[in-house]
């Protein structure tokens, strides 16, 4: 056995466990299921069925609808508040600067289930606010629970610090001696900004855009707590069609669609990934 | 040294296969051979909320340690939390069964409601054991009788739907459903029964309104033939919902019995169906307020047994009746009803009742059991479609 064969098998080796467990747990579900969303319930037959139910049920459509406002809400208010928060961190040098610094990273801590309870308690119509209210007179109903604005709300608790976190990290990679750079030369607060800091930045908040958008698309506990009835997220759907109604080739139709939606982001993502790779290279 | 090297990786990739392959039948070695290495052992399989945990726990400790089988048998629970999304008991012994295992540690199964219509269904009844009831002295006089496989699985304890209200805002609760009817109309907004299929309560809500609208023979039938008849109670339902409780807006159903029970706790609506198990253990814990009283309307809303079956391909068949008799002793009826205010099956008069006088009130004489098995899907998907999306 010649050295390089030995080398090359010892890496194989060390590779295919790895490749097999993918293989077996990722890549073979998605393609039984992709197989399955094309075929009909008793006959086995191939049908776009399955599919078409989704796009001409009105109440399903509204649930597409419905999942895509939640998260587009939730990726832009997440991603603008992150911004300021992270930028805020980055070049801000006060004591309270340095305290929300660590505070921030709390609300990854506290376990979901809890988190949304938490927020279900205050939030309700007969809850903290509303009693607060009371007490000076007013009878404050939120009107929260049920309804898209209370998800988003929750989803907000999640990725706001997740969101920073990633953003932080792309800011700390900036030096100060840029910002130095720029400022020697004579502009202003605003012109650092749009011409160092948001290009350099940019792509963070774009991967970080991606993901806030990839982890709301399939959510469950927060819609299953605080949704209501119609529209649904299309996670409680995805849960109706496969525990509730055991209609599993709908219900591996429905999974494509919300992996297409996903892929949509996650295509940005790689897309701005290979971008960085081109202008490293010039 | 490079051959080693080599050696070592591929030993290291050897040896992670073989530990998955370990993972992958750990599972299905462990149905087998545990059981047959003490025959004293007796596995018993259940499911459902947490507080049905709970109680098993204390019934075991008392079973192992207290009991006339103390030392002669030990018990051992294997618990899903229902909700949980993982495989259903169900499943798990209709796989069994087909697989054509036998000998596994399926010792003993708590079995109810549509769960247990369905495994009949799907395996038929033979595939439990035909209860022996020489082996169960103390299912001697004990009435209620399972509607599914009675001669295979033997009832322990029985728990109902029921009205629950705040006595404080409701002086008169309903006894019909023509009152509860004109109640909810007098008063918009302050009714609400969870999803069907998020809970048993809202599940029976809705099928009992549908269900009163046909004969009461389809009421434990699980012929697809039935579904033709559900229009007028769906029209029911449609008319009802108008009145139900409103959240931003919108006519709300919470998911989950809890979802409806908070509610109701917390004063955004006045009554809605619940199981009398659930209120009064919560009441009786203190997490609910003491002025949340049950009733039950006519005709009453569903209530089931629920039952102990043993599997024929389980390994401890002497055990599991041992456990099944235990489960009739007073000591055990009184455990169930302190712990979860479980309706007794055996005479009240021989238990302790402080505290839980309410559950004496609900007679499992005039249950009204419902089982339509596979039919449930059907109905929940036709709600969720005709019902849920009224907005």
């Amino acid at each position: 056995m010649s050295k390089r064969l030995k080398q090359n098998l010892a890496a194989y080796g060390m590779v295919i466990p790895a490749f097999l467990v993918v293989m077996l747990t990722v890549t073979y579900p998605i393609i039984s299921a992709v197989i399955q969303s094309f075929q009909d319930e008793k006959t086995g037959a191939f049908t776009l069925d399955n599919y078409a139910y989704f796009f001409t049920e009105p109440a399903q459509l509204k649930n597409l609808l419905f999942t895509l406002f939640v998260v587009f809400v939730t990726v832009a208010i997440a991603i603008v508040v992150a911004y300021l928060l992270a930028l805020y961190l980055r070049f801000t040098k006060s004591k309270i600067a340095k305290t929300i610094g660590t505070l921030y990273l709390v609300p990854r801590f506290v376990p979901a289930m809890c988190a949304v309870y938490a927020m279900i308690t205050i939030i309700r119509d007969s809850g903290l606010i509303n009693r607060i209210g009371l007490l000076f007179g007013m009878d404050i109903k939120l009107g929260m629970m049920y309804h898209a604005s209370g998800i988003i709300t929750m989803n907000l608790w999640f990725n706001i610090p997740f969101a920073a976190m990633m953003i932080t990290a792309g800011l700390g990679a900036i030096p100060d001696s840029i910002i130095e750079g720029a400022r020697d030369v004579g502009a202003g607060k605003f012109k650092t900004f749009t011409s160092m800091i948001l290009p350099l930045s940019i792509k963070d908040v774009i991967i970080a855009a991606t993901f806030v958008f990839m982890t709301n698309v399939g959510s469950f506990t927060t819609p299953y707590l605080m949704g209501g009835n119609s529209p649904k997220m299309l996670g409680i759907a995805l849960f109706d069609q496969f525990n509730k109604y055991l209609a599993y080739n709908r219900s591996a139709a429905l999974s494509v669609i919300m992996f297409l939606i996903c892929s949509v982001s996650a295509g940005v993502y790689i897309y701005t990934n290979l971008k960085e790779q081109d202008w490293e290279k010039q | 040294m490079k051959m080693k090297r080599f050696v070592a990786a591929l030993l290291a990739g050897a040896m992670m296969m073989t530990g998955l392959a370990g993972c992958g039948s750990s599972g299905s070695s462990d149905n087998g051979s545990a059981a047959s290495t003490s025959k004293n052992k007796v596995s018993l399989w259940a499911t459902g909320s947490d507080n049905v945990r709970e109680v098993y726990e204390a019934l075991i400790e008392d079973f192992n340690k207290n009991s006339e089988y103390a030392g002669k048998y030990e018990v051992e629970l294997n618990f899903m939390l229902n909700g949980t999304g993982t495989q259903t008991l169900t499943d798990m012994l209709a796989a069994a069964s087909k697989a054509g295992q036998t000998d596994t540690d399926y010792d003993l199964v708590d079995l109810g409601g549509d769960d247990l219509s369905k495994v009949v269904s799907q395996i038929g009844e033979e595939a439990f054991v035909k209860l022996d009831d020489s082996k169960i002295p103390n299912a001697e006089g004990i009435e209620a009788e399972s509607s599914v496989a009675a001669d295979y699985v033997q009832p322990y304890r029985g728990t109902t739907v029921v009205l629950a209200y705040d006595s404080e805002k409701v002086a008169n609760p309903p006894k019909t459903w023509d009152e509860l009817v004109d109640w909810m109309k007098a008063n918009p907004g302050r009714f609400a029964y969870n999803t069907p299929g998020t809970g048993g309560a809202g599940d029976s809500f809705a099928r009992t309104s549908v269900y009163n609208f046909m004969d009461e023979e389809a009421i434990t039938s699980d012929d697809a033939k039935w579904e033709e008849n559900w229009d007028d109670g769906f029209k029911y339902l449609a008319d009802l919902h108008q009145y139900m409780y409103t959240s931003g807006g919108s006519i709300v159903y919470p998911n989950k019995n809890q979802g409806t029970l908070d509610l109701l706790n917390q004063g955004e609506i006045d009554m809605c169906p619940n199981w009398a198990d659930m209120v009064l253990s919560q009441r009786a814990e203190g997490t609910l307020k003491d002025t949340i009283k049950i009733t039950q309307l006519d005709p009453a809303l569903t209530g089931s047994f629920q039952s102990l079956a043993i599997p024929t391909f389980g390994s401890n068949e002497e055990g599991a009746y041992a456990f099944i008799n235990y489960m009739l002793s007073e000591s055990a009826q009184e455990i169930l009803v302190k712990q979860m205010a479980a309706i007794p099956l055996i005479d009240t008069s021989k238990i302790d009742m402080t505290g839980f006088e309410d559950v004496e009130n609900l007679d499992v004489s005039s249950f009204r059991i419902m089982s339509i098995g596979d039919l449930s899907t059907d109905f929940n998907e036709r709600w969720d479609n005709e019902i849920g999306t009224l907005g």
